[in-house]
């Protein structure tokens, strides 16, 4: 276990920065620091926070605020899926608590170090997945009780961060030119249903759905002519 | 905190839970069903319809500092790094009246 927790320290380090600057935009937006900690601590979802907070500080529905959040953890179906083989064995609760500290991180760190070190098991998982959830839930609260002590910093521009981190997420996101397309969709969409003023929450469900059916459409095109 | 505060963490808390437990107990079959592709493609559909509202029907400074923030992610691809460079970006078009 002491493996893995030492192992995560600079994966850490750079999760306490998001988490500090996500804290810091939480507050602003009404958070107190414990709502943040409890809110990391119990979610432990970094982009998926990001947004459902974002969401509600703009006026977005609670419900469509916190599922817009979790779509963004789809991903983890699969990457919880991917850890079968180093959870197997387990107790049911150990489980449970494995899969609620796994993040992007100390999984990949896992099932990196796992390629070349078969040994490598649910022992490291849990130490570095310990280490990260501690390290976000600190420094989120942290940067929430900063955040609070600023003076209101929307006048500056504040709520342009978000737009930012989004803009750094899809490039995280970003995988291949076969994404072009359905991305260019759900972006027209989404700002065409806006400009028509209907609420924003409706605005990005119509958008996604969109570049869904353009990704289905692609692929049955491509399915054709293989 | 308010009670909308409240539901939203609690929604979102099990919401994420669920996904992961979804992933725990059948997310080898999901994978290997013929909607595994949309696991795939919704988060970065989501990102950027949460991209396109945030610009849609702002003014020239918000286009152009996300044209900066766009930049410094293609450049960095670092959250950080794109996050303080689209907000001085967007700060110092507004300091010189843009």
């Amino acid at each position: 276990m002491k493996h893995g927790a030492f192992a995560i320290l600079p994966l850490a380090a750079g999760a306490a920065v998001y988490g500090f600057a996500f804290g810091l935009l939480a507050a602003q937006v009404g958070f107190p620091w414990w709502g943040v900690a409890l809110m990391s601590g119990l979610v432990h979802a970094g982009s998926s926070q990001i947004v459902a907070v974002e969401q509600f500080a703009t006026g977005g529905a609670v419900l469509g605020a916190a599922l817009a959040g979790a779509a963004l953890n789809l991903r983890y179906i699969g990457i919880i899926a991917s850890l079968s083989e180093v959870l197997r064995g387990l107790p049911l609760r150990v489980r449970l608590m494995a899969i609620h500290i796994t993040g992007d991180e100390n999984w990949a760190l896992t099932m990196a170090k796992r390629a070349h070190d078969p040994g490598v098991g649910f022992r490291f998982l849990i130490g570095s997945g310990l280490v990260m959830i501690t390290v976000w839930t600190v420094s989120t609260s942290m940067g929430a009780v900063i955040g609070a002590a600023l003076p209101d910093l929307e006048k500056f521009g504040l709520g342009f961060a978000f737009t930012a981190a989004f803009i750094a997420m899809a490039r995280g996101l970003w995988r291949s030119h076969a994404q072009l397309l359905p991305w260019i969709t759900s972006f027209a969409v989404t700002g065409a249903v806006v400009l028509l003023e209907a609420p924003k929450a409706y605005a990005i469900v119509a958008g996604a759905l969109a570049g869904l059916i353009a990704s289905y459409l692609i692929r049955q095109r491509g399915a054709g002519r293989g | 905190m308010t009670s909308s505060h409240w539901i939203l963490i609690a929604v979102l808390a099990m919401a994420a839970f669920a996904i992961r437990v979804i992933g725990l107990f059948a997310g080898d079959a999901i994978r290997a069903s013929r909607f595994a592709w949309i696991l795939d493609d919704l988060p970065g559909l989501i990102v950027v319809s949460l991209v396109a509202s945030s610009l849609a029907g702002q003014p020239l400074i918000t286009w152009v500092a996300a044209g900066a923030a766009l930049i410094a992610a293609l450049l960095t691809n670092h959250v950080i790094a794109t996050m303080f460079i689209g907000f001085a970006a967007y700060a110092a078009l507004g300091w010189f009246g843009v």
